[in-house]
């Protein structure tokens, strides 16, 4: 060992803690303690944020902390500029015009929903210098490596006064987002909806919590999950019946995560139905990491359902999961208790299926809902939709489909994890699901991306589920033979229609397509009288009055 | 047949249903004749230019049958095609069949409109508000002849535009709860006055101010049906037979009501506060209750019966 040269480093060790200190200063003005009055929002944040900082501006797949989003929006762009938000949902109209204005300069995100087409917009006038899109626990991750936020704007229901967070049911984010920035000396504040002697349940402990502010009014959270059973058609019922019968029974899944689509809504409402008579009860479906989708109301309620663990809420589901915590998580409030990022963890490593529909799929099984003016994000999907490479524990669903992908018997057999596309050949506006190429390569050669988002690549996709029937990407041996597998699935879209018909027959006689007739499934046998429940209210009835559906929903 | 069947029974959802499924469960079973069936080929001249796929019934299905015996005429329409509206083949069906009703008193007394339209199709305007026009007053010389002309309305595309105006046009109408009347509908309205006015995507809303129930409770509808047909059936029959003359005596007693309900309602801004002024004590438990429930509430509401028409 070589002697130092010299004493210990004289550099100071603790700027990000005088950092922190002197905000807190030029802050403390606005601020009674941690009580900030919603009028001095503004000013508390031109105080406490500097140009250049990272921000994280929750901005969850559902909770928004939309007050403080209008009044960071509304500080002066000369005071703070240049804003890096790392940031997993930009969901509102306030997020982009933190760019509009100059007080943002640089992205990195998850997801974007209804703000997809913004988003193109600003990155083409060049408003916005995009870092990446990211998976969830992709961002996560980087919050602690080199994406942690000088600032991160939270959201709870209430708030004591010294700072506890009670978040209920959508905890969402803000753990993972609070530890990165708190614990690196950066500064946390608080939108509550109200203040409270006693907080119900602490979700986040009040030492990490710098200002509490009582917003004017309820945070916004969008019903994100909720399917109207009455808007679910035949065709999807028929995609459903094929994937319980080809994919769930065979493989016996037990442990899954379903997408947000109504062909996964529907897998839900037919279990107590289709599946019931299948004799399937306890044999599939048991396990999920999955959003409380009031779509699984009936399965639970008819017994189908062991466990449920949930990245955020669902609105309206919160007496309904009060009521059944041998179903949910549930903190000792009695309240619903969610976590994006272990759930997250939980349907990438824990279970064996992921089923979920997509806007494009291409001729290697790649899979994407960017379009050429939409940067719609990822959320979570490629997570939970591939092939975890680091997972090391056995079930029997795993170790089947690692058989059909290693074709023969090997001394070190692998498992696969499950990965289904469930789609209709054609979506909405009669555009074909299946392309010779993603729009998403066009969107980024149009805006300079380094990578073309892709939500799900081909070699993760295990299984793609059309009203054709199934193709089976596991038993494809070469690029050549998956080709035909999808082309034989497609339908009559063009990329279906130019199908090598007697390839598609060998397939087929090799089980790597089934049609619905090899499964013994008859087409017309797929229609509503087989959803448990066929509306909105019929859910109601099913959780007994417990759900309260969002007004969007209630059409009586 | 196999093992789940189709989906139609008795019992299943009449909004949910097709116009022919609807009135094959109806109607006595195998009792319905179709006029200018689709073998017929009566289908729009125009949808073609807009490259857009007519069908061969233009949507509006007409013809006679049987409710429990008593002779009938239907027209139904099949919402799910350009949303059920009104055009020159499908409003010509229509108004052939109260014409020849109105004319010719051998033909049944009694016509059941299944409607289930957003009104004129804006494809064929000119010819859909005509149709309109021309039905209207072809039910008032109807209603005038001694026909009663009864509406039901439970689909998917609601009544309104032309449907609603003819609605109130009828001797009385049949409601579901998920059933809707109205003359400018939900999308028009927040397009023309903005969400802030009217948010169409707020289905408690929408259904507030325009769905069976609070149609039913402020009298705006005369009879309130289950979301089947049995049920639908049975509501009808009640109501057959039970049309007032249509007099210079019924339509003053029309006005009176109409007078009083404004009087009575005009001041509330929402649904529930109208809920309210009638006497129902919990508006949101009314709207969540099951259907009997809903039913023994209204029999206890001032106005839900004071029907003139």
């Amino acid at each position: 060992m070589n002697a130092r040269s010299s004493g210990p480093s004289q550099r100071a060790w603790d700027t990000a803690r005088q950092s922190r200190e002197q905000r807190l200063a030029a802050a403390a003005r606005y601020a009674r303690d941690k009580l900030v009055f919603h009028e001095d929002v503004t000013k508390l944040l031109e105080a406490l944020v500097r140009s250049g900082d990272r921000v994280c501006l929750e901005g969850d797949n559902q909770k928004q902390a939309d007050f403080l989003a209008a009044r960071l929006a509304e500080v002066d762009p000369v005071v703070v500029k240049d804003l890096h938000i790392v940031q997993s949902g930009v969901v509102l109209a306030e997020h982009l015009d933190l760019f509009e204005a100059g007080i943002a300069k640089r992205l990195d995100f998850s997801y974007s929903g209804p703000q997809g087409a913004a988003i193109a917009r600003a990155l083409k006038a060049s408003k916005i210098e995009l870092g990446a899109v990211h998976t969830y626990l992709e961002l996560f991750s980087r919050y602690f490596v080199d994406l942690t936020p000088h600032v991160a704007l939270t959201v709870a229901r209430c708030a004591d006064r010294e700072g506890n967070l009670y978040m209920g049911p959508n905890t969402e984010d803000s753990p993972v987002v609070i530890e990165a920035t708190a614990f690196k000396q950066g500064i946390v504040i608080a939108q509550v909806n109200e203040l409270v002697d006693k907080v119900p349940r602490v979700d986040v402990p009040g030492d990490r919590v710098d200002f509490v502010v009582v917003a004017p009014s309820n945070f916004y959270v969008e019903p994100l999950f909720t399917r109207d059973p009455a808007q679910i058609t035949e065709t999807q019922i028929l995609t459903a019946m094929l994937a319980i019968k080809g994919i769930y029974e065979p493989y016996g899944v037990k442990r899954l995560n379903h997408g947000i689509g109504f062909n996964t809504a529907a897998i839900e409402l037919i279990l107590p139905t289709y599946a019931e008579r299948l004799g399937l009860k306890g044999r599939i479906a048991t396990h999920f990491a999955l959003n409380p989708h009031p779509t699984l109301i009936p399965a639970i309620e008819s017994g189908w359902v062991e466990q449920v663990y949930s990245f955020g809420s669902e609105v309206g589901m919160d007496d309904y999961m009060r009521a059944r915590p041998d179903i949910f998580f549930t903190g000792r409030d009695g309240s619903m208790a969610s976590n994006r990022m272990y759930c997250q963890s939980a349907g990438l490593y824990a279970t064996d299926l992921f089923i979920g529909s997509t806007l494009q799929i291409d001729l290697a099984g790649n899979s994407s809902t960017f379009t050429k003016d939409r940067i719609a994000g990822f959320g979570g999907a490629p997570n939970m939709g591939s092939d975890p490479r680091g997972r090391r524990h056995a079930s029997d669903a795993w170790l089947k489909a690692g058989r059909e992908a290693a074709g023969e018997p090997t001394r070190l057999p692998r498992g696969r994890k499950l990965v289904v596309q469930i789609v209709e050949t054609f979506g909405e506006k009669l555009s074909p699901t299946f392309v010779e190429g993603l729009d998403s390569i066009e969107l980024a050669k149009s805006l300079d991306l380094a990578l073309p988002p892709v939500m799900i690549y081909g070699d993760d996709v295990s299984h793609i589920v059309t009203e054709e029937g199934i193709a089976n990407l596991l038993l494809c041996r070469t690029p050549a033979e998956r080709e035909q597998a999808i082309r034989g699935v497609a339908g009559y879209t063009d990329v279906g229609r130019a199908r090598d018909a007697r390839a598609v027959e060998e397939l087929r006689a090799r089980k790597v397509i089934q049609r619905p007739e090899d499964l013994g499934i008859n087409p017309l046998d797929a229609n509503r009288s087989l959803l448990a429940a066929r509306s909105v209210k019929e859910l109601l009835r099913w959780s007994g009055n417990l759900y309260d559906p969002p007004r969007k929903f209630r059409n009586w | 047949m196999s093992e789940t069947g189709r989906p139609f029974g008795a019992s299943a959802s009449w909004f949910l249903s097709t116009a022919r499924e609807r009135l094959a469960k109806l109607l006595d079973a195998g009792s319905f004749t179709e006029f200018v069936p689709p073998s017929e080929r009566a289908q729009s001249p125009h949808l073609a230019s807009f490259d857009l796929p007519a069908a061969f019934d233009d949507g509006m299905i007409v013809g006679c049958g049987r409710l429990d015996g008593n002779s009938v005429l239907v027209a139904a329409q099949e919402g799910q095609f350009m949303g059920g509206t009104f055009a020159e083949v499908s409003g010509a069906k229509l108004l052939g069949l109260i014409r020849a009703a109105r004319d010719d008193e051998k033909l049944p007394r009694s016509i059941l409109l299944l409607l289930d339209s957003g009104g004129v199709r804006l494809q064929e305007a000119n010819a859909g508000e005509l149709a309109v026009a021309e039905v209207m007053r072809a039910i008032v010389e109807a209603r005038a002849a001694g026909v009663a002309v009864i509406a039901l309305v439970g689909g998917r595309a609601g009544a309104f535009g032309g449907a609603g105006l003819i609605a109130a046009t009828c001797s009385a109408i049949v409601i579901s709860e998920q059933g809707r009347t109205g003359v400018t509908g939900p999308e028009v309205i927040e397009t023309n006055k903005g969400v802030e006015e009217f948010d169409s995507r707020d289905k408690a809303l929408v259904w507030g101010v325009t769905g069976g129930r609070t149609r039913r409770l402020i009298g705006g509808a005369d009879a309130y049906a289950e979301d089947t047909a049995a049920s639908f059936r049975e509501a009808t029959l009640a109501l057959m037979g039970k049309a007032r003359p249509f007099d210079l005596a019924t339509l003053r007693a029309e006005q009176a009501r109409l007078a009083g309900r404004v009087g009575r309602l005009g001041g509330c801004d929402r649904a529930a506060a109208m809920w309210k002024a009638l006497g129902v004590a919990d508006p949101r438990a009314a709207g969540d209750m099951d259907d009997p429930v809903f039913v023994a509430l209204v029999a206890d509401v001032k106005g839900a019966g004071d029907d003139a028409r």
